[in-house]
């Protein structure tokens, strides 16, 4: 089987700074990392490719610079590298990111499984998965913990609303993975990096995966973002210090005041 | 050799700092601190080519490494003092174990022992020092005796002792100097062979999740093969030929450990609320413990930096540029996490936050692979040979092109940075007239304000790039004014002191005070504190409390 | 829209391989029908080139006729899977939320308010509709509805947006709504926005409020130039209104053909947690979190009795889900539940951003860590600073005594 990662370069959400008084983002000095989703989807293809010598194309969208996601997933195994970068690219909502992704995956040629990570930390949608699997016609199966192959057979474990469900469907099958303990999130040894140099690695424009104009970047989104801002502030804590019985007390009475208790 | 690509080595440092994270956390660092532990399994993992294989850094891709780079062995021994500057000396040590056979060896010795210490993870000892021989190699004891047979020398016997060994009771190898009846010269030397054994784990002040004991040869017979270079008395070139580089890579254990410290701070700094304000709205808190040491930091990364790019690019030696790194980082590193205990007020006083331990690490850096004072003479030395070869000129031609840099770019405190060069020149040229020189104590001292001009110049240099490397956590604004604040306080030390020193000894100063141009030194201070506001906002942005 | 021009052959190569099973062949040539999500799977075999797909341009296309806020009707699970039947599915509370906020929009725009109901079998679902403010109820009955599906349930939304032309429609930001709107808004090509926990209309339009970067910031999110606007709210933000009994809601009756054929992911087990009769952490009103603090899985069990004493139920951050001292059920946070109880109480949580935004909405947040630096107190009302682990047995021991 070929299978088809999708990793995002996306910005430490944790370091992340917000400029109070333009309410805009600060990005410099922000450390760029791939998406934790995506390094879990990656783990678990990853993990097919070792049982079942399947082939792992890692694929991404961005500036040239997140070259690094892809490359990281070929140090890690994957067997080749793509990355669609173009400035038409730029603005995409998650439904022109996903018309995009789907056209290189065509490209890329017969795929029967992609991943993706449920979501990316900076959007928080966990839109692009179902899009690109709507746009390719596969299947989709979201939210997973773990996915089996058996011949033709995908086997997965997923979250649902207040508990899980084991489903199964047949490739092609598009599936976004949530983080679990399931697979772990592996990174690189220096020689690994090294030698992913090696490998073969893509660099494509709209024009090369016949992306038509209209549908991509801004004009082929149909959100637009409005007004960004910080988040209202709460008010401080009030603080007090104080361990075992003291702190105990504490809150009692703050619990007390509150009228959670009598 | 050249670096890596940055997507690469920045892939590199993400694993690092990964494992890191998942394996090494600060309550275990805390813990091998307190039993003076050596980790070998961190190490030995470390070294393992399928989980980072960071050893392979120095190693040519043609014996199974990764031909890393000076910009690259800087970068990883930054990210390394970060983690535990006790562990980056047992990665380092086998660095420095490397060096000789990098330099020295022939391709036999190479494809024979760089390739063992690709593949089977050898932790590797530099084994130089003596108690009579430290930063100065040249009383070395350590002999090397020739064992012959049929009339060809087999190979050598070595006796003698050796101190302060990093990794010296735990390495599988070590590179030994010794003087053979050629001269000074390294040697390979097995753990297990006869007469050889490791003394006990020193209790150190810091560094002691590193490893470090002296080693006792007693008649160790080695083959002759083990000669590194095959030919004796190469030793010394061959410790002095890597100087440039070691050096620097002892600078950016300085410049980690110390940025370490000062972002603690800055971030603890944020959270802390006296009288109704955090201590980072504070200028006599931040203008006096955070933004100088910042300051510092930052000037001398540009200098490793510069210095790192020079060596990749192809130039040699680099010895003094070497030393000024590793002087002026080390210096830095250790009043940084001096100030950050100091920043942290009670709580940096105990073992609960890390920048106790940060600042008892961190002397070492001031210590070994040279003293700062070994610095400042070696400094002073390289230096004054410029200064007499070029007929006074070169710290006035210096200055020249820092003027053309402010022509271009007047907010690099390139101004500044051209009065502290041609103060210094002035001072080294009156010394010379007056044969000040022969005390040392002017010469050490000329060592330290030589150091701090350059990397003023060097700072000057790199603000007004169009694009800031890799490292570089501030913007334009924030950077340039750093670079404002580290020159004009090297121009008043250039020239104040400078005046000073030659007042403190000669009958009189000449023109000197005239040359020191003390009025345009404090002119220049101008804008000072604005300069420091900005950066200790700067700081406060990029070093978010979390 | 699709085209099949007159070059086509009649050869079928594209009916097995639409995934919908829209395509027939009629009079020997290819016909699409409403199932149709215009994927392309057909163009790529068809091998003389006769089948076309032209979308319109976004600013091109014709908004007008589009009216009616509509709330998609999440319905629970059960225990099994495939056809195992068990008691009747209950609507989810997120629903009841949706209503309320819709409620509001529908009247903005003096549109009705209209709830989408997809199941097996009615259970009187109206009577619940109704009375938080459902002015109309479509309502699609089949026998293939009788679980969740995603190329099922996502196709029939698409034909009942394309018969009735709705203005906005608003699901759970629950796993089944974020499963289901972004595979309708990918087929419609119409804008959604994820996760949102405001709503508003700006000059006829819907205004999506909804938190990125973590939380780190807001962004206020319009769709303009397609029409549904759909967005996916976020569980336990929107306030419920109170229900207006007696008030009913008008239950239009829709058709729906689908086939098993559809239906390409299939059930195969499927189990519940936390419907053995205890609160269900998301809709509790009383937390009683523990993380990495609490040190042992014994020492996280004492929150058990702490809770039990309170009322409430146990949460924990994702290291403690990690370490092993809870489920992964009581996680709350990003990767776990949101909630938002009237009381929180965090014992030794140092609060990661991913599990900040799952509880921050809670009425009074009380954290107990002993670092003082440890960012929950950022948004806690209340902070104490000491050793989690100790306090708890102090407390439990208080709360007995009285």
């Amino acid at each position: 089987m070929n299978i088809v990662v999708c990793v995002k370069q996306v910005p430490d959400t944790t370091e992340v700074k917000i400029n109070m008084e333009t309410g805009t983002l600060i990005r410099a000095g922000v450390p760029s990392i791939i998406n934790p989703y995506d390094h879990f989807a990656l783990a678990a293809a990853l993990e097919l490719k070792k049982k079942h010598n399947f082939k792992v194309t890692a694929l991404s969208m961005g500036p040239p610079q997140a070259k690094s996601v892809v490359q990281m997933a070929m140090a890690l195994g994957a067997d080749e590298g793509v990355l669609l970068s173009d400035m038409a690219f730029a603005g995409s909502d998650t439904w022109a990111t996903s018309y995009a992704l789907a056209k290189a995956i065509k490209k890329i040629g017969k795929t029967d499984m992609v991943f993706c990570g449920m979501q990316a930390i900076d959007g928080d949608t966990a839109q692009t998965g179902p899009g690109v699997a709507q746009q390719l016609g596969m299947a989709q199966i979201t939210f997973c913990e773990s996915v089996e192959v058996d011949g033709r057979r995908i086997i997965a474990r997923r979250l649902i609303d207040g508990g899980h469900e084991t489903v199964e469907a047949k490739a092609p099958v598009t599936l976004t993975m949530i983080m679990d303990r399931e697979y772990v999130a592996r990174y690189p040894s220096f020689p690994a990096v090294h030698g992913s140099l090696k490998k073969p690695f893509h660099v494509w424009s709209a024009a090369d995966i016949g992306a038509e104009d209209q549908y991509l970047g801004l004009k082929g989104s149909p959100t637009q973002v409005n007004k960004i801002y910080p988040p209202a502030q709460k008010e401080k804590a009030a603080m007090f210090s104080g361990s075992g019985q003291e702190g105990a007390r504490k809150i009692l009475e703050i619990m007390r005041g509150e009228h959670f208790i009598e | 050799m050249a670096s890596i690509d940055a997507i690469s080595r920045n892939l590199m440092l993400d694993s690092l700092m990964a494992y890191a994270k998942r394996r090494i956390p600060y309550d275990l660092i805390r813990e091998l601190d307190a039993k003076n532990e050596f980790p070998a399994d961190i190490l030995k993992e470390m070294y393992d080519p399928a989980i980072l294989g960071v050893h392979l850094l120095m190693i040519p891709e043609e014996y199974g490494g990764v031909s890393g780079g000076s910009y690259d062995i800087y970068r990883i021994c930054e990210a390394l003092a970060r983690i535990d500057l006790g562990i980056a000396t047992g990665v380092f040590a086998t660095f420095l174990g490397t060096d000789p056979l990098n330099v020295g060896g022939t391709v036999e010795q190479k494809e024979k022992w760089l390739r063992r210490i690709a593949s089977e993870r050898l932790l590797v000892a530099y084994a130089a020092t003596e108690a009579d021989a430290g930063s100065d190699l040249v009383n070395l004891r350590t002999r090397a005796e020739h064992v012959v047979a049929n009339g060809r020398i087999t190979g050598y016997r070595i006796t003698g002792n050796k101190q302060w060994i990093s990794n010296g009771g735990v390495a599988d190898m070590y590179t030994v100097l010794a003087m053979a009846p050629g001269g000074p010269s390294w040697f390979i030397v097995e753990k297990d062979m006869e007469g050889f054994s490791p003394n006990k784990h020193e209790d150190k002040h810091g560094i002691r999740l590193s490893n470090t004991a002296g080693l006792s040869l007693d008649n160790v017979l080695v083959p002759a093969a083990n000669l590194i270079g095959m030919e004796e008395g190469k030793g010394l070139l061959q410790a002095q030929a890597v100087f440039g580089y070691t050096r620097l890579m002892v600078a950016a254990f300085g410049l980690g450990a110390g940025s370490e410290a000062l972002e603690q701070a800055v971030r603890y700094s944020q959270q802390r609320i006296q009288a109704g304000t955090p201590l980072s709205e504070k200028q006599g808190y931040t203008h006096k413990l955070i933004v100088p040491n910042a300051v510092r930091l930052e000037a001398a990364r540009s200098y490793i930096e510069e210095t790192a790019n020079r060596l990749d690019g192809g130039e040699h030696g680099l010895q003094t540029e070497g030393s000024i790194a590793k002087y002026s980082a080390s210096e830095a590193g250790n009043h940084a996490a001096e100030d950050a205990i100091q920043a942290l007020g009670g709580y940096g006083y105990t073992k609960d936050f890390p920048v106790e331990k940060i600042k008892r690490d961190v002397k070492i850096t001031c210590i070994y692979e040279g003293t700062s004072e070994i610095m400042e003479m070696t400094i002073y030395r390289g230096r004054w040979q410029e200064h007499l070869k070029t007929r006074g000129r070169y710290y006035f031609d210096m200055a020249d092109k820092m003027d053309a840099l402010h022509a271009e770019n007047p907010d690099t405190g390139a101004h500044a940075s051209a009065l502290a060069l041609r103060a210094l020149g002035a001072v080294m040229e009156e010394c010379r007239v007056q044969k000040l020189t022969r005390h040392q104590h002017v010469t050490f001292k000329l060592g330290k304000l030589i150091a701090a001009a350059e990397v003023a110049a060097c700072f000057s240099r790199a603000a007004a790039a169009d694009k800031y490397s890799e490292t570089v956590r501030f913007d334009k604004q924030g950077w340039q004014a750093m670079a404002r604040i580290f020159a004009r306080e090297t121009a008043l030390a250039a020239a104040a002191e400078g005046l000073a020193l030659v007042l403190g000894v000669a009958e009189n100063a000449g023109t000197l005070s005239d040359a020191v141009n003390i009025d345009a030194v404090q002119a220049a201070q101008k804008g000072m504190l604005a300069d420091m506001d900005l950066v200790a906002l700067k700081l406060k942005q990029a070093f978010k409390a979390k | 829209m699709i085209e099949v021009s007159k070059k086509c052959i009649g050869c079928s190569k594209c009916v097995p391989v639409c995934p919908f099973a829209a395509v027939s062949m009629s009079d020997k040539k290819a016909v699409m029908n409403e199932a149709c999500t215009l994927c392309g799977a057909c163009v790529q075999v068809c091998p003389v080139q006769a089948i076309t797909i032209t979308r319109e341009e976004a600013s091109a296309r014709d908004l007008t006729g589009y009216k009616g806020v509509w709330v998609y009707v999440e319905l629970s699970e059960t225990d099994g899977g495939g056809a195992a039947k068990a008691g009747p599915r209950k609507i989810r509370k997120v629903v009841l939320e949706l209503l309320s906020a819709g409620r509001r929009l529908a009247d903005e725009l003096g549109e009705d308010l209209c709830a989408v109901l997809l199941t097996d079998k009615n259970h009187s679902y109206e009577k619940e509709l109704g009375p938080y403010g459902a002015d109309k109820i479509y309502m699609v009955e089949h026998d293939e509805l009788f679980e969740y599906n995603t190329d099922i349930f996502s196709t029939v939304i698409v034909s009942l947006v394309n018969r009735h032309k709705p203005s906005v429609i608003l699901y759970g930001a629950s796993i089944q709504g974020r499963d289901l709107a972004p595979r309708v808004a990918s087929t419609l090509y119409v804008g959604l926005t994820a996760d949102c926990t405001a709503l508003a209309i700006k000059d006829g339009l819907l205004l999506q409020s909804r938190p990125a970067f973590g939380g780190n910031i807001m962004a206020d999110i319009l769709s303009p130039n397609s029409r549904p606007q759909m967005a996916t709210v976020r569980p336990n933000v929107m306030k419920i209104n109170e229900p207006v009994h007696g008030r009913s809601a008008l239950v239009v009756r829709e058709t729906a053909k689908l086939d098993r054929s559809l239906r390409r992911v299939k059930v195969l087990e499927r189990s519940m947690a936390g419907d053995t009769g205890t609160v269900r952490i998301e809709s509790a009103d009383i937390i009683v979190s523990g993380g990495r603090g609490m040190k042992s899985k014994e020492r996280f069990k004492q929150l058990e009795e702490l809770s039990g004493l309170l009322g409430g139920v146990v949460g924990a951050s994702r290291a403690a889900v990690d370490l092993g001292f809870k489920e992964k059920h009581h996680q709350v946070g990003q990767s776990g539940t949101t909630v938002s109880p009237k009381l929180y109480l965090a014992f030794g949580i140092s609060g990661a951003v991913q599990h900040i935004v799952g509880m921050k909405a809670s009425d009074v947040i009380v954290a107990v860590n002993k670092d003082p630096n440890a960012p929950i107190f950022n948004v806690a009302r209340y902070g104490i600073v000491g050793d989690a682990h100790e306090i708890v047995p102090k407390l439990i021991e208080a709360l007995k005594g009285k």
